[in-house]
């Protein structure tokens, strides 16, 4: 029978690896460039995938299904495993029992990122998980399904760390059966591990249960060990000279890459697991002089290599991101040619590029969709803020892009959920001027909210934007828990932004610390963003009160309503008047509407890419668009 | 036999649909096909890029190596030639041109190229190239969001790997079922805008 293959993304076939292992529970928050890994799995019946709320909450559940026997899935970015990583230092104690896998995608160089970060560090140096480092998309697949087998026979969880390359990549896959039975779920107690907790072991002569669990880590390893020298994803390859290249996952492509266009061999150890096979490394190492290191993206590996090497006593040179390679950014054939070209000035010379460019570019910067209800809101913000010298800070989502021009208005973005506490903060410096704390509600739900609770709880003179799509847009217009819909596709009683708000907020409670006093708590109010005086009259208001004030601005994400071919605001087609328009260019520079462009002292609406929804009819001053 | 491709453009220019196309094409004439795209902020109009690598043999960098690439498809002419340093001095482009200004440029922050500017870059790279209005001829017919087919039928005229008949089959399995037909009109148009633009190297 012919092998059947499938062209997909490296997301799909690790979706598809773990579905021919029989996963029955998957469970991850939306990220680039981990997200298709989720949704792909809707394709095969009998596996329970889910949205959930925040990554530490997918891990959690993926356990649980795993403490029931069944092989579990948990998928997110790097920075979804920050998130999760007060779980992780705890599973890995107890280790699972059916095969658990956690899929850490990791953003070599940020494409996609606020950061860019090398989860092996915390997975496997920190949390002392085995590791797999896939170098394509057909080897992701492979690994995957390995993993499972493997979290079963060592009883801990298996970490896969594709990098986006590996993820976005696309290739034929080959395909196998998928087993439409699984073992049936059984729960048994074992307190000993399964209850973590400071109580003294007495089968132990009395040790700390932590001490005992740490220690059934540390002589897991040992087995991990002999595992990584059998596994099939390290090997060696023969080739000329006394320089071996060392590719880890990804960097093991760019190594072929390199030898295919130079048309030459190098010794190659090509390594895909963490513990690394120590044998096969100190045998290849023996016969060099010199090893470089070639990873995704920081000298995890080489420092690895260095120890072990030290341990042997065998003297080797070895380079890689610590110092001889650039020590951030992404890999590519490039830094590879670039390395081998210093080590070797006789390579031949790369020849073959077109001229450079002698003409300046104008960059790219992301902004808003056309039609999209968060550009009138940021405007009217903006407005606002100016006028008051008020303080904005971001979060993650597609608001975060009035921070870029035109509009530069948030001053701050970091991670999920950070916005309304970093505003807090702002405001208990004694700066004396406004702070705005501007989040999505896919954010808001996975993290927002405590800071929210907090603020309250303190009450601190704030306002608080919670930009209300119903979907998680930024990321491909995942569900979320105030979506009405879940990601199985079922109809779903959508949890209300504003009705969560209103229950955070304490509304009509005393003010804190005054219980005689007026009404304290937070104020909600909730507006159409695409209606700017509305959005005006409901932040004025806001400035107002002593506390904490909220402003949920809710209306349906553009893009996912065209989808739907339904429109959330009443079409409103505008032309500009020449003879009005004055050329103050305010609805470019303060609206930013990529449909408008400045022409000849004026403004222009481009028709092709103008979807109607009017807005920037209000945004301009002398009433020329309409 | 290998053939590296770059296609460059801006988010919603329908980059992925085209680069799946071609995809599927190569796989479908027996080849090995690796490809990967930039699409972090593929819908809100970032610069989006798709690598498709074709081989007869083993592929391994999902990326085209700089100055390797044999065709460039510019879907916007500054995305194009942000992207030229990927082209082999045998390479060859193919551009759409229609210009998509960046929001600080509309600001007058930032200068986007005029079209003499535009053609004497695309002149320097010295090699052999041809512009189509793909979307504006997409437009005409009534969406311009089919631009990116336009430039898939055109791609047929100007490189003899691409069969018109098979890659036209290709597009009529990949495409939905309510936009087939106005899919086939546009690629059959890109079609015949190529053969009018293109020279006699070709």
């Amino acid at each position: 029978m012919a092998i059947q293959k499938r062209f997909m993304m490296g997301n799909e076939a690790i979706a598809r690896g773990a579905a021919e292992a029989g996963v029955r529970v998957v469970a991850g928050y939306p990220g680039t460039p981990a997200s298709e890994i989720v949704t792909s799995h809707l394709e095969f019946p009998g596996i329970h995938v889910e949205w959930s709320v925040n990554e530490k909450v997918a891990l959690e559940i993926a356990l649980g299904a795993s403490l029931a026997g069944v092989r579990a899935l948990a998928v997110m970015k790097h920075n979804g495993t920050n998130a999760a990583t007060d779980f992780l230092l705890h599973l890995n104690y107890t280790g699972v029992r059916g095969g658990l896998v956690l899929v850490s995608a990791d953003d070599p160089g940020g494409n996609s990122s606020q950061n860019e970060e090398d989860t092996r560090i915390l997975t496997h140096l920190y949390a002392h998980l085995p590791v797999l480092d896939p170098s394509s998309p057909a080897e992701a697949k492979q690994m995957t399904q390995a993993a499972y087998e493997l979290s079963e026979r060592t009883e801990l969880c298996h970490v896969l760390r594709p990098v986006a390359r590996v993820c976005h990549a696309r290739a034929a896959i080959e395909l196998a059966d998928i087993p439409l039975a699984s073992p049936q779920p059984l729960f048994t107690d074992d307190r000993s591990r399964f209850i973590m907790s400071a109580v003294v072991e007495k089968t132990a002569g009395g040790q700390m249960r932590p001490v005992v669990r740490h220690r059934w880590l540390n002589e897991k390893g040992r087995q991990l060990l002999a595992l990584a020298e059998a596994s099939p994803f390290n090997w060696e390859e023969e080739g000329e000279g006394k320089t071996g290249l060392v590719g880890c996952g990804i960097g093991y492509a760019y190594i072929k890459e390199t030898e295919q266009m130079l048309v030459r061999k190098w010794p190659v150890l090509k390594l895909g697991t963490l513990p690394l096979p120590r044998q096969k490394l100190v045998e290849f190492a023996r016969r060099m002089e010199r090893l470089v290191v070639y990873e995704d993206t920081e000298p995890v590996v080489e420092r690895m290599i260095k120890e072990i090497l030290f341990e042997e006593g065998i003297q080797v040179q070895v380079l890689g991101r610590s110092s001889f390679l650039p020590g951030e950014g992404e890999l590519s054939p490039a830094v590879i040619l670039e390395s081998l070209r210093e080590l070797d000035p006789n390579l031949p010379a790369d020849d073959a590029r077109v001229p450079p460019l002698s003409l300046p570019l104008p960059l790219r910067t992301r902004t808003q969709c056309v039609g999209c209800a968060y550009r009138g809101l940021l405007h009217v913000l903006q407005g606002v803020v100016r006028k008051t010298k008020g303080i904005v800070t971001g979060d993650i989502g597609c608001h975060d892009m009035g921070s870029f021009p035109p509009l530069e208005l948030q001053s701050t973005i970091y991670c999920m959920g950070s916005s309304i506490p970093m505003a807090a903060g702002l405001a208990y410096s004694g700066l004396g001027r406004p702070v705005f704390a501007i989040i999505g509600d896919s954010t808001f739900f996975h993290s927002g909210m405590l800071g929210l609770i907090n603020a309250v709880y303190q009450g601190v003179k704030m306002v608080v934007i919670v930009c209300d799509n119903a979907t998680t847009a930024m990321t491909g217009f995942q569900p979320h828990p105030g979506s009405p819909v879940n990601l199985r596709g079922e109809q779903v009683l959508p949890i209300s932004v504003e009705k969560v708000v209103r229950a955070l907020a304490a509304e009509g409670a005393p003010l804190n610390g005054d219980r005689q006093g007026p009404e304290g708590g937070a104020q909600v109010q909730t507006v159409d963003p695409y209606q700017l005086s509305e959005v005006k009259a409901a932040l004025e208001k806001a400035l107002t009160q002593p506390g904490v004030s909220v402003i949920i601005a809710a209306a349906p994400c553009y893009l996912l309503s065209r989808r739907e071919e339904v429109t959330p605001f009443e079409r409103r087609p505008v032309r500009v008047n020449e003879e009005e328009c004055t050329g103050c260019l305010v609805c470019i520079n303060d609206f930013g509407c990529p449909a408008l462009q400045a022409q000849d002292g004026g403004v222009a609406i481009d028709p092709v890419t103008c979807v109607q929804c009017g807005v920037c009819a209000d945004v301009c001053r002398v009433g020329a668009i309409s | 036999m290998k053939v590296d491709l770059v296609i460059a453009g801006v988010g919603g220019q329908g980059n992925l649909f085209a680069s799946e196309v071609i995809s599927r094409y190569a796989l479908g004439n027996g080849y090995n096909v690796l490809g990967t795209e930039t699409i972090g902020a593929a819908q809100r109009g970032g610069s989006v890029v798709s690598h498709i690598r074709i081989a007869e043999g083993m592929i391994y960098s999902p990326l085209v190596p700089m100055g390797r690439a044999d065709l460039l498809l510019g879907l916007e002419p500054v995305e194009m030639l942000r992207h030229s340093g990927r082209l082999s001095s045998q390479g060859r482009y193919l551009l759409n041109m229609y210009k998509i200004p960046t929001v600080m440029s509309n600001m007058g922050l930032d200068h986007y190229p005029s079209d003499e500017e535009i053609e004497g870059a695309l002149a320097s790279l010295n090699v052999s190239g041809c512009t189509i209005p793909a979307t504006q001829r997409a437009y005409n017919l009534g969406n311009a969001l089919l631009a990116n087919v336009v430039m898939l039928g055109a791609l047929c005229a100007f490189s003899s790997f691409f069969d018109r008949q098979a890659m036209r089959e290709t597009l009529a399995t990949a495409a939905t079922r309510k936009f087939q037909e106005l899919n086939l009109t546009a690629f059959d148009e890109g079609f015949a805008l190529a053969c009018q633009r293109t020279h006699s190297s070709f």
